[in-house]
């Protein structure tokens, strides 16, 4: 099948990327709309709090200030689009109260003529504060019953699931592993910093919102109920976005609800920009999860009983924590054959900023204490860390319980055995190179991540595809590309599909009012869950397209190819005709039929296939500093099918890069509520020259619910990275880190433990 | 504080603009000339998503005062291609599958610029070391690199002929 596909499994270019490279790719924070208003937040300095009193008398004399709008009247959208199946949990996603449950929480919005008179207005108002007392730490959140955060309480949900008998598994155990693992709150750190936009509200009751989100139709909805609007009056434009990674994955908090707010009552267009301290400091981050994990085994390896207890740390206010708590399912039940679990989770809210979706939803921090756990496991058993992966994880045809599907394609072992050999496992393992104070280590990792949201959310892709009548098409859709080159990706499945070149596929803005209900860019699901509906969108315009040639041409539709945009009778090529005469026909020569051809779909994706992958690390600690350094990294994932090689070995080094990050050097440190490390020398992500050798390997494992056999990529290359480089500095100090992310000082503090223990 | 007069030259054409005092060359550049190529990430010079050039070197624009450059010549990220002919620098992103959101890769072309400005041959160190200045959070520098690298062949091959 391979050979005969024109466009698709081929690295063609993006389409986007001669706009980028020449800057004249407009963002978000690049947009201008005539007479518009600029927006400032005041945000709160209490970690918790109630408004007391708002005065902005001074504020309203002053000559270039437009508009106000304050706690009181506007309301913050908390949840998100599971919030949206019925009209009273969508109503709950309206919180409007005058208590404020983090530092920097907007207390209000001032929008003038520029932004200086703006940052000057805030000055100007009087904001009287009842300071409440603050929880930051989850555990005692969830003690405190007198101390409310939300109304509802500090717990905003505990999940129990069981699987099996976990009592019964333990005693068939012939060792159990009992460990606690802590993860840190990983900023995205798009280089676009989040949170711009603009709010035009027309006079004619018309709202129309750019803004650089991951979720344009559910956005629409989100602030149709925000402003009391009908959703048709709603029009959310995506411009170019600079990187996303789960942090614009709904509107984003203080934003764009109050940029509308602002330009209702201003009756001007309003834009608002975050600076990257708000962005740091006020904008969604990676929940911190802190895990028991209990794990029985037997000698042969047999995994007998797993039990989980999770509890997350929600932030101020909750938006995507069930879906965050759902995904370490994936790892914590769904990766490993064991046929007795228990899951047990809390999602606490603290006065600290909020928390949400991030590349992996709540995979990345699971993965790390299981995979550690494993890794434990394997040494205990004597057992190759690959082989024990291999004997104990659910493959093709196996039911995963989390969601009672079974496994349609499966290419585990051949990431296990790709990556092995490409890193060279079995030598570097037995080899160690250790010079002066350096300690060198491997170790690895693997994981499974599912493809869209099939089974837990509402998950809608839909496409457009509109022939012209020179044989080319334009296909509207509204999935939002971040940077991932999911645009060019499904240009290229509709170009497949229609048989003609990639270059006769125009992709529309992503725009509401001009594409069809999208689900969104999250979950790893454009390629699959979009892909499949521009497929299917495409057959029907093709279906379309051969019974006019069938026609013209005489011979049965059935007998009809298109292949280089030419139709033709499979039984004799010189039965033809271009499919741009053929359109020309249709459309404008035939004055009896003037028909544009138009195929359309939309609906949900059959399943919610898992990616497949395995990581391997190597690193160097300095035993003196306790200085790591991840001299080598390999990540070979199953996608099924790469639609684009360049853009998933793309995906892999960039997930890999930043999940080296959540390994080393990435944790937001809060201080009292404060976050002081709110820029890019205090946080560190990585750099050029702290990035080293990535080798990306893609296995295809040909998915057969998938778009030519493809499934997703992006989310799955950083899930099992920190895991990875944790097991290889185990490997290399022989002190276990069961703390993200594993700084120096925290090494060097584990150095020390390890020689005490061992009495050195 | 009273505005200050400054002409600058960018990518080819003189401005004669009355700026204030504090006002930065990347909000010069930005909203009163409209040239948005070049991007703004941090507004205090640690992403290099600001980069431009000034007398051939790498500037980054957030930490300069329009007023120091009254009388240079800029380039930004805009006045690098000829005509409808990308810079081998910006062809090479494109072949090399060097650009994934875009937003750093200006700042990254225009430090890469000036680096083969003086140094028609770097080593891939060379290179990673340069480019340590522009913070990207998607590719995890391999390609970027390798495109680099590339251009910086064909850009030899160039002044060779």
């Amino acid at each position: 099948m391979k050979d005969r596909l024109s466009v698709v499994g081929k690295s063609v270019r993006r389409i986007d990327a001669l706009d980028k490279v020449t800057g004249r790719a407009k963002y978000c924070i690049d947009l201008k709309v005539d007479d518009m208003l600029h927006a400032k937040l005041l945000r709160s300095p209490y970690p918790h709090a109630r408004v007391t009193k708002i005065d902005t008398t001074r504020a309203e004399n002053h000559p270039r200030i437009r508009a106000i709008a304050t706690i009181d009247e506007v309301p913050r959208v908390v949840g998100y689009w599971w919030n949206l199946r019925t009209e009273k949990a969508m109503k709950r996603m309206y919180l409007q109260d005058n208590v404020v449950r983090f530092r920097g929480d907007p207390v209000l919005g001032v929008a003038a003529d520029d932004e200086e008179s703006a940052q000057e207005a805030l000055s100007l108002i009087d904001v009287e504060y009842e300071e409440l007392p603050a929880l930051f730490d989850p555990i005692e959140a969830m003690k405190e019953d007198h101390l409310k955060i939300h109304e509802g309480g500090n717990i905003a949900i505990h999940v129990a699931k069981k699987f099996g008998d976990v009592d019964q598994g333990f005693k068939q155990a012939d060792y159990v592993f009992e460990n606690r693992f802590v993860t840190s709150k990983q900023k995205h750190a798009s280089i676009e910093p989040i949170g711009t936009a603009i709010a035009d509200y027309g006079r004619s009751g018309r709202l129309t919102v750019y803004t650089s989100t991951q979720l344009p139709h559910w956005s629409r909805i989100y602030l149709a109920g925000a402003l009391g609007l009908p959703v048709n009056r709603v029009r959310v434009i995506k411009p170019y976005t600079g990187g996303a990674f789960g942090g614009r994955c709904g509107l984003i908090h203080g934003l764009e609800v109050m940029c509308c707010f602002l330009s209702r009552k201003a009756g001007r267009p309003v834009k608002m920009s975050f600076s990257r301290e708000e962005d740091f400091e006020a904008t969604e981050a990676r929940h911190p999860f802190i895990i028991e994990l209990k794990t029985g085994v037997t000698k042969d390896g047999i995994l007998t009983a797993n039990s989980i207890k999770l509890i997350l740390d929600v932030g101020g206010y909750g938006t995507h924590y069930i879906g965050v708590l759902a995904d370490a399912l994936s790892t914590g039940v769904g990766l490993y054959r064991c046929p007795n679990v228990t899951f047990e989770g809390y999602c606490v809210y603290t006065n600290k900023s909020l928390n949400g979706a991030f590349r992996g939803y709540g995979n990345p921090q699971m993965n790390f204490a299981q995979e550690s756990q494993m890794d434990m496991i394997a040494e205990k058993l004597a057992m190759d860390p690959v082989e024990f992966r291999v004997k104990n994880y659910r493959g093709l045809g196996e039911i995963d319980p989390v969601f009672d599907v079974p496994i349609r394609s499966d290419g585990m072992k051949d990431c296990l055995a790709k990556g092995a050999k490409k890193f060279g496992w079995n030598k570097k393992r037995t080899r160690k190179v250790d010079e002066g104070t350096k300690r060198r280590g491997v170790g690895m990792s693997c994981l499974q991540h599912g493809t869209g949201a099939r089974f837990g959310l509402p998950d809608p892709a839909s496409a457009i595809v509109m022939l012209n009548a020179d044989g080319s098409a334009n296909l509207l859709t509204a999935a939002a590309d971040d940077g991932q080159g999911n645009r060019t990706v499904l240009a290229q499945i509709a170009a497949e599909e229609l048989g003609i070149p990639l270059e006769q596929i125009s992709v529309s803005d992503t725009d509401t009012d001009v594409a069809p209900l999208d689900g969104g860019t999250h979950g790893s699901r454009q390629t699959y869950c979009g892909g499949l509906a521009v497929k299917r969108a495409a057959a029907d315009a093709k279906m379309a397209l051969l019974r006019f040639a069938s026609q013209h041409l005489n011979v049965e539709e059935k007998s009809l190819e298109i292949k280089d945009g030419v139709v033709y009778d499979v039984k004799d090529r010189s039965t033809n005709i271009r499919v741009g005469d053929l359109m020309r026909k249709v459309q404008i020569e035939d004055l009896s039929r003037c028909e544009q051809i138009i195929g359309y779909a939309s609906g949900v994706a059959p399943a919610m296939p898992p990616t497949f992958g395995a990581h391997f690390a190597e690193v160097e600690v300095d035993m003196e500093t306790g200085e790591v350094y991840v001299v080598k990294l390999v990540g070979a994932f199953d996608v099924g099918r790469a639609i684009n090689p360049a853009n998933v070995e793309g995906q892999i080094i960039g997930g890999e890069a930043m999940g080296i990050g959540y390994a080393l050097t990435e944790g937001l440190i809060i201080d009292n509520g404060k976050i002081v490390n709110n820029n890019f020398t205090d946080y560190r992500i990585l750099r050029a020259c702290d990035v080293p050798q990535i080798d990306a390997i893609i296995v295809e494992s040909n998915e057969p619910t998938g778009p030519f056999g493809a499934k997703g990529i992006g989310e799955a290359t950083m899930v099992g990275t920190a895991a990875a480089i944790a097991n290889a500095i185990y490997d290399a100090i022989g002190v276990r880190m069961k703390e993200l992310c594993i700084t120096q000082e925290k090494i060097l503090e584990a150095i020390d433990r390890g020689a005490r223990a061992s009495g050195v | 504080m009273t505005k200050r007069d400054i002409s600058i030259c960018v990518n080819g054409k003189w401005y004669e603009l009355a700026v204030e005092p504090y006002e930065t060359l990347l909000d010069v550049l930005r909203d009163r000339l409209g040239h948005t190529g070049t991007k703004s990430g941090c507004a205090k010079g640690e992403c290099g998503a600001c980069t431009v050039n000034i007398d051939g070197k790498a500037i980054l624009s957030c930490l300069t005062l329009a007023v120091q450059v009254d009388g240079k010549e800029i380039l930004t990220i805009e006045g690098l291609h000829k005509g409808a002919e990308p810079h081998p620098l910006q062809e090479a992103f494109v072949k090399q599958a060097a650009v994934q959101c875009g937003y750093c890769t200006p700042g990254m072309i225009m430090n890469a610029k000036a680096l083969l400005n003086h140094n028609s041959n770097p080593s891939e160190k060379e290179v990673r070391k340069t480019l340590s200045s522009n913070l990207c959070r998607c590719t995890g520098y391999e390609r970027p690199v390798k495109a680099i690298l590339e251009a910086a062949t064909i850009m030899r091959g160039k002044d060779e002929r």
